[in-house]
């Protein structure tokens, strides 16, 4: 069953276009890596979907929910909880306020405070170091705690999809490895979806999964990651042989 | 780091154990106990003391404190500059007066106010109480339209509520008396009342920031994109922000009738702005702590500048700085403090009894 339908999503700045009639669909369950080069329009289109920056034309389903052009926090609501490049933890918040921000929209739920606390322990066993800092300041988290911080966040907002804008920017790769490790476990603890954005494609191989390989804002590949790997048409995205 | 063995995870995720009881309000509560503290024993001392200017410079001081943290529960929480709450502190002022002076003073110099205001005459808490709630309420229709707005938009729209407040009650003759002053508001001089209301607006205050509200209002004032992401709206949470502290504006409002017994629609205006917001600064946007020590260490400025400038004997002769230094000296010592530390004093922390490192 497909999870998020995109049919033909385009995404303007004034006159430059970042994507440009993207149509695809994902499964439940499924970890998607969209990669490609430096503006190729990775982080727009997911930052279109998440409800940041509104898509100017084309559509969008989530969980059978059109959410073209609804307002972010509204499609937080529905369990798509998307975490923006740069790991922007709540830098004056302490570790564990900040992981109680997201679960205000489910306040009036039945068995809130409980289920609040329950999710507040699993976060912390998947990432002991955040509960060792808890209430430290977000702000002076170092940078793979600041991204294992606002992955807890996504997590307590019980999602049904994460989206992330390049987990490994600036990390060193034996964090990143850690980060990609815990995410992996989750995701098939708990049935996520991830839509993961990343420029390298190397983390997509290694990890697995379904890769969409973008360029010049549309995607040029579409494929199993092992088996896409590292081949010529991975290239020739990258580097552009065949465009000129 | 941790160990990087973890390749799974722990068994123990699949049933996590039996949940620590989360309790901010537990580990947070000593602030507003101890800042309250800190007013009362002010208030006891002035008491025993007995003198009568020195206890209406204090009745001052803890209205300013009332102002200062009722701006902070907007300005504080939300980090958008505001520069028209003094605005709901006059709708404050204006509403006790309507409500407590003497009917038959009202008749003559109010003739416009409709008779159930004209009749009213309220005990001094009883004003102040709807005097807030109607200060809140017009903070409610004003931030319903404002609060879609950020940044510097929102403090010049926040401006231009304070001048319509003040146009409207500078000239409305038969309402407010026009640019004359209301005389007659019953004038309260004991301090336990006013040392009351800032110990409620603290803990109004404290309630509020440690909210899922204020919560989510504090997140959005540092990343909005990601706080929108996390499901936070946050017109909503700065429209609650902004009512609360309107309210607590119109409090003070009330509270300054009643310790002047005199209002004017230039009393709310620039001057109270000015000083109030800088007391805010100075102490610390993003702390209540910082409010409140804001309020206290420029009070004792301010007194201790007016006091040299009326002059101190030192042996035969008298040492007094010039006139108007007090101004001018104020504004040096503000641009040091923020120079030398720009988050304000106390800056993003508040006071607790045991130092929590907050840096750990």
């Amino acid at each position: 069953m497909s999870l998020l339908v995109l049919a033909n999503i385009e995404v303007r700045y004034g006159r430059l276009t970042a994507v440009r009639g993207v149509s695809l669909s994902i499964k439940d369950g499924d970890t998607v890596f969209i990669t490609g080069p430096n503006g190729a329009g990775k982080s727009s289109l997911l930052r279109a979907i998440a409800g940041v920056t509104p898509a100017s034309c084309g559509t969008i389903d989530f969980d059978g929910y059109n959410i073209t052009g609804k307002a972010p926090e509204d499609i937080a609501r529905l369990g798509f909880s998307m975490v923006p490049e740069g790991r922007d933890v709540f830098g004056s918040l302490t570790v564990e306020e900040n992981l109680m921000v997201g679960t205000g929209m489910k306040a009036r739920d039945r068995g809130w405070k409980a289920k609040t606390a329950e999710d507040l322990e699993a976060v912390y066993q998947t990432f002991p170091i955040l509960k060792e800092r808890r209430h430290g300041q977000a702000g002076l988290l170092s940078g793979g705690q600041q991204q294992m911080l606002v992955i807890g966040r996504a997590l307590m907002t019980n999602p049904r999809l994460i989206a992330i804008d390049e987990p490994s920017l600036g990390l060193a790769p034996n964090i990143t490895d850690q980060v990609y490790e815990r995410l992996i476990a989750l995701q098939s603890l708990k049935a996520l979806t991830l839509l993961i954005v990343e420029q390298s494609s190397t983390r997509a191989t290694l990890v697995g999964g379904r890769m969409l390989l973008m360029r010049g804002g549309q995607i040029v590949l579409d494929g199993n990651a092992r088996e896409v790997g590292n081949s010529a048409a991975v290239q020739a995205a990258y580097f552009g042989y065949e465009d000129h | 780091m941790t160990d990087a063995s973890l390749s799974t995870l722990p068994e123990t995720l699949a049933n996590p154990r039996k949940p620590a009881p989360f309790a901010l309000a537990r580990k947070t509560i000593i602030t507003p106990i101890l800042l309250s503290l800190l007013v009362l024993a002010i208030a006891a001392l002035t008491v025993m003391l007995g003198s009568r200017p020195f206890n209406q410079a204090m009745i001052d001081i803890m209205v300013r404190v009332v102002l200062v943290v009722g701006l902070y529960i907007f300005i504080g929480n939300s980090g958008v500059l505001s520069f028209g709450h003094i605005g709901f502190t006059c709708l404050g002022a204006y509403a006790a007066a309507w409500l407590t002076i003497n009917p038959l003073m009202k008749k003559a110099s109010l003739p416009g106010l409709p008779s159930f205001l004209l009749e009213a005459r309220l005990p001094y808490w009883q004003s102040a109480i709807i005097a807030a709630l109607f200060a809140g309420f017009a903070a409610l229709i004003f931030g319903k339209v404002l609060m879609r707005l950020s940044g510097i938009a929102a403090s010049i729209a926040t401006f231009a509520v304070l001048a319509m407040i003040n146009t409207i009650y500078s000239n409305w003759e038969s309402v407010t008396g026009a640019t004359s002053s209301v005389v007659g508001i019953p004038i309260v001089r004991t301090l336990w009342p006013y040392a009351g209301a800032a110990v409620v607006a603290i803990f109004i205050a404290w309630g509020h920031a440690i909210s899922r509200s204020g919560l989510a209002l504090r997140a959005a004032r540092d990343e909005p994109t990601a706080a929108a992401a996390s499901g936070v709206d946050i017109p909503r949470e700065r429209l609650v922000a902004f009512t609360i502290s309107g309210a607590i504006m119109g409090l003070g409002g009330a509270a300054m009738a009643h310790s002047i017994g005199v209002v004017t629609p230039d009393t709310f205006y620039l001057g109270l702005t000015f000083i109030t917001l800088s007391m805010l600064v100075v102490g610390g946007m993003g702390s209540l702590s910082g409010a409140v020590i804001g309020v206290l260490l420029l009070s004792a400025l301010i007194q201790a500048l007016r006091w040299l400038e009326a002059g101190v004997p030192l042996g035969s002769t008298t040492f007094a700085l010039p006139k108007g230094l007090q101004e001018i000296a104020l504004g040096v010592i503000m641009i040091v403090i923020l120079a030398l530390r720009p988050a304000g004093l106390i800056g993003n922390r508040e006071i607790t009894l045991f130092r929590v490192n907050r840096n750990k």
